[in-house]
């Protein structure tokens, strides 16, 4: 192939938006991807951006780093908000997201982390079951209350995979399957090496979610990107009735309605990893676990019918995303979500192709710098 | 039978207690069961609860299948809305079934009664799991009050009373949703979760019919030629008063010949290939593969023709329209020649797929048969798949009817039960034999009819492929344009296959189309992915299993 003046490592959202910012500046860009197992693919579409409990209990040494990230998660929030409108409408829904709270500790919990938030900028609000009823009244009748941070919603990420693709192609951005095992500097940039042969580019933007710290090792640091395989259910559609993202203090679980109104029950429940080229498998405990939930938070669901399961990975690091050059390598810029990656994605994407073109991100670089993974 | 009544959107229905919903519905004129989300209408089309297209509410509960739902005196039944109201739950969970059989056999046709026979009687412990009210299968299709039309019922109903009399314990009505590894299958009974963990698992699930994609086939009023003969067979209901039947195979023989007995005037039979008479060599082959079925063919032929059916072959059809209550279906001859004949009912029948979702699920191999557009499960002679203990027989293997079915139930269900302690599957001679006559004569027949999966590229652009999300050929044409990689990809970006079906008519047309576009030979990865649940499953029944697995309040 022709050398690109950017070569973008990973086709899911973040790394389209890297594309699509780097086209529209003018550059020749060319997207490789490995087509599988990409965490946009198997996205349920929640906007995220209050803490999550579940990745407060899983990752406790991670939370100053969320927590020092929720603007973050709001701007990125107001871009998916920005590209519905650009895109021409990917049933973005931002009515806000609940979080329930069954016990008063739980909503003891959800006041605390809801102080913690608003200080960070965030709309969030603490209900009581009477606010509740006028606004979910297809709760259980055990939920005392909940957070609801107004700024999370919803949205099709089908839908926006599709739009972002067509947008990309019309940008003249070249797409091609194929994975990337390695990268290395040569004179006039880098080249990354395949199966297929050596591509050639003057920079290269690393979107390659759990697959990207990989790619940089050998240059300095050590990025641990874990694959984290996530399960998901879908239901068939039922009349309009959800309107909040809703989430659970203590335990895992995200439920929404999308347009179609189908239910989309998942919030990061375990599937099991069976290598890079096959997708994770459902496993049963995660299947009734999550979905037994989900009829105990909301019993009004419990007669429609699940119709579908999947699983697809999610990618942490450390509770912060990774964006910026590789130190000592500045013509690779890695830009990775730290958590939430459909959320941050597009936002992660663009701060990555403004490096790449010299400009500023708007954020303070060293919060994301991949020199912190230095060895 | 008790006459009982129930209303459909205020009407006011006369029915006989034992009816499927859909049966006593069709009886009453009534076709247009749900409305979909582009406001189109839907009714029963396989009959055997794969589609998902007949379902109505039911005392305010929506999204219950009219084919699978047995008639109640005093129901309220109302045309399903695109968008129901949520209704709670369907069901109490009751306490839950444990099963931990020696062998576990899914699926009550011929296949699964034969191989739960021959494993009782080794002296192991079986349980059948059926999904409909009364086992026999699709071949053997039981009737719901228990009269036998003829030799063929009969011998289906020969066969339950052995199986029944064998020890084997058959459930009835119970919806297989969940198969994980190692050997782990959830299902429902009514309002009963049952966990089953048997020591080994013999698969019988059968096929279902694959239809003639054409621009009108979802209308109500059309359905598979399968579908038909459950209605007349099993409820005594006939499809419509003038009823076309058309595609490609012995059934579509079989059932106008029925249905014209029963009263129905056969409009046309219209049957793709052209007459096997054309082909005397392969007719010929056949006959000496199986002269006694063959001759039960020409029976059937000689009977239609003195009934002055109008019998067409090489003749096709290209579409369906609704003018009022009629349906008007088009033909063209291999001339060339079109012309459209007003039905009541259309019943399509183009070959079958199998019901190998479970095998698929865990992992056992599969090869594609080209011939047939179907893939194949590989078994060893024992009908045993690579995955330990699970064994695969009759059509959901790879298609070859229920003589096939039979003996490889036989078979699989002497090797099953010896594998848990019980016989030795030694004395199986007579099976293999009788399997290897079976096997060829499917063989031969097949050459006769054109069952090979239509070609996609011929469809008109507004055919719909994805009845569920109302997706047309030209929309997976335009899809392909994005260069998808795979079918999963495919369905990603156009949404075909990820409705309530879950691509069981569209997904064999993707993964053709995507191999083809791509230069990659059609194999098992080629298909959707595949993924529980097997077939929907509420919340409710979930919710049931895992108190019933783990327990937890």
């Amino acid at each position: 192939m022709a050398r690109a003046d950017v070569l973008v490592i990973g086709g899911g959202v973040t790394g389209t938006l890297a594309a699509i910012t780097l086209a529209d500046a003018g550059a020749s860009v060319t997207i490789i991807d490995a087509g599988v197992n990409a965490g946009s693919d198997a996205n349920a579409g929640s906007l995220h951006v209050q803490m999550q409990s579940r990745f407060m209990r899983l990752y406790p040494d991670q939370v100053p780093n969320v927590e020092a990230s929720l603007p973050f998660y709001r701007a990125a929030a107001e871009e998916w908000v920005r590209l519905d409108a650009v895109l021409g409408g990917v049933e973005l829904v931002r009515n806000g997201g609940l979080m329930l709270a069954e016990t008063p500790d739980q909503l003891a919990f959800l006041e605390h982390k809801a102080d913690r938030e608003a200080a960070q900028g965030l709309s969030v609000e603490i209900l009581d079951r009477r606010a509740l009823d006028q606004i979910a009244p297809w709760l259980g009748p055990h939920i005392i209350g909940a957070e609801l941070c107004r700024d999370e919603g919803k949205l099709n990420p089908l839908l926006a995979n599709r739009l972002l693709r067509g947008r990309a192609d019309a940008a003249g951005i070249t797409r091609i399957n194929g994975k990337v095992d390695g990268l290395a500097l040569t004179a006039r940039g880098v080249e990354a090496t395949t199966a297929e042969g050596p591509l050639q580019a003057d920079q290269v933007i690393v979107a390659a979610a759990w697959g990207a710290g990989r790619l940089a090792d050998g240059f300095g640091v050590s990025i641990p990107t874990r694959a984290e395989p996530l399960h998901m259910n879908i239901t068939e559609p039922g009349a309009p009735s959800i309107n909040h993202l809703v989430q659970h203090a203590e335990r895992s679980i995200t439920l929404k309605q999308f347009g179609s109104g189908q239910i989309v029950i998942g919030g990061g429940w375990p599937a099991t990893y069976r290598g890079p080229t096959q997708p994770p498998l459902v496993r049963p405990s995660s299947l009734l676990g999550n979905v037994a939930l989900a009829a105990k938070l909301a019993p009004a669901i419990s007669g429609l019918k699940v119709i579908r399961t999947w699983a697809g990975m999610n990618t942490t690091i450390d509770g912060a995303s990774v964006i910026g050059a590789l130190p000592g390598a500045e013509r690779i810029i890695m830009a990775i979500p730290g958590d939430a990656g459909y959320t941050l994605g597009p936002m992660v994407g663009q701060m990555a192709a403004s490096i790449a073109l010299g400009a500023q991100t708007g954020f303070d670089p060293e919060r994301f710098t991949p020199a912190r993974f230095a060895v | 039978m008790t006459e009982i009544t129930f209303t459909f959107d205020g009407h006011k229905i006369a029915a006989r207690e034992g009816q499927s919903l859909a049966a006593a519905l069709t009886e009453a004129g009534h076709r247009a069961f749900r409305e979909t989300a582009k406001s189109a209408d839907r009714g029963m089309f396989c009959g055997m609860g794969v589609c998902q297209e007949c379902l109505v509410s039911v005392d305010g509960m929506p999204n219950l299948r009219a084919c699978m739902s047995p008639v109640r005196d005093g129901m309220v039944v109302a045309k399903q809305a695109p968008f129901p109201e949520f209704s709670g739950a369907h069901v109490a969970p009751s306490a839950p079934m444990h099963l931990s059989p020696d062998v576990l056999v899914i699926g009550g046709g011929a296949g699964g009664l034969s191989a739960a026979i021959t494993a009782a009687r080794a002296g192991a412990d079986v349980v059948v799991l059926d999904e409909r009210k009364v086992a026999g299968g699709q071949y053997y299709k039981q009737s719901a009050d228990g009269s036998v039309l003829d030799a063929q019922q009969q011998e289906g109903a020969e066969l339950l009373a052995t199986a029944r009399g064998s020890g084997a314990e058959i459930l009835s009505g119970v919806e297989l949703w969940g198969a994980f590894d190692p050997l782990l299958f959830l299902a429902q009974q009514g309002e009963t979760a049952i966990v089953a963990r048997p020591k080994t698992a013999i698969v019988a699930t059968g096929a279902y019919e694959r239809p003639v994609m054409v621009p009108g086939w979802t209308l109500p009023g059309v359905m598979t030629t399968g579908a038909a003969q459950t209605l007349w067979r099993s409820y005594g209901t006939l499809p419509g008063k003038r009823v076309v039947v058309c595609g490609s195979g012995p059934l579509n023989l079989q059932v106008a010949l029925e249905l014209a007995r029963g009263g129905a005037e056969i409009v046309r039979l219209a049957e793709r290939a052209p007459h096997p008479l054309q082909r005397p060599f392969a007719s010929l082959k056949m006959g000496v593969a199986g002269p006694s079925q063959t001759a039960k063919g020409v029976t059937m032929e000689l009977a239609l023709r003195r009934r002055g059916i109008d019998m067409r072959n090489a003749c096709e059809l290209v579409g369906v329209t609704q003018s009022g209550s009629e349906l008007l279906a088009t033909f063209r001859s291999a001339a060339g020649v079109e012309d459209t004949i007003g039905v009541d009912a259309l019943c399509m029948n183009s070959g079958f797929e199998p019901q190998n979702e479970i095998l698929r699920l865990l992992g056992a191999e599969m090869g594609y048969d080209p011939a047939m557009g179907t893939l194949r499960c590989h078994t060893d002679d024992a009908m045993h798949t690579n995955v330990s203990g699970l064994y695969a027989v009759g059509d959901c293997k790879g298609l070859g009817g229920a003589p096939t079915a039979r003996q490889e139930g036989i078979i699989a269900g002497a090797h099953a039960a010896a594998a848990t302690g019980h016989g030795d599957a030694y004395d199986l001679f007579a099976a293999r034999r009788a399997l290897a006559s079976h096997r060829r004569f499917q063989s031969r027949l097949w050459e006769l009819y054109d069952i090979a999966p239509g070609n996609a590229a011929t469809m008109p652009d507004d055919t719909l492929v994805c009845r569920c999300e109302e997706l047309t050929i030209g929309d997976l044409r335009n899809g392909l344009e994005g260069k998808p990689g795979h079918a999963g990809t495919l369905k990603r970006s156009t949404r075909v296959g990820m409705g309530r079906c879950q691509g069981r008519y569209c997904g064999p047309v993707a993964a053709r189309m995507v191999a083809e576009a791509t230069g990659k030979p059609v194999e098992d990865l080629s298909f959707f992915a595949p993924r529980v649940p097997i077939k929907p499953v509420a919340i409710s029944s979930i919710l049931a299993a895992e108190e019933a697995l783990y327990g937890e309040g």
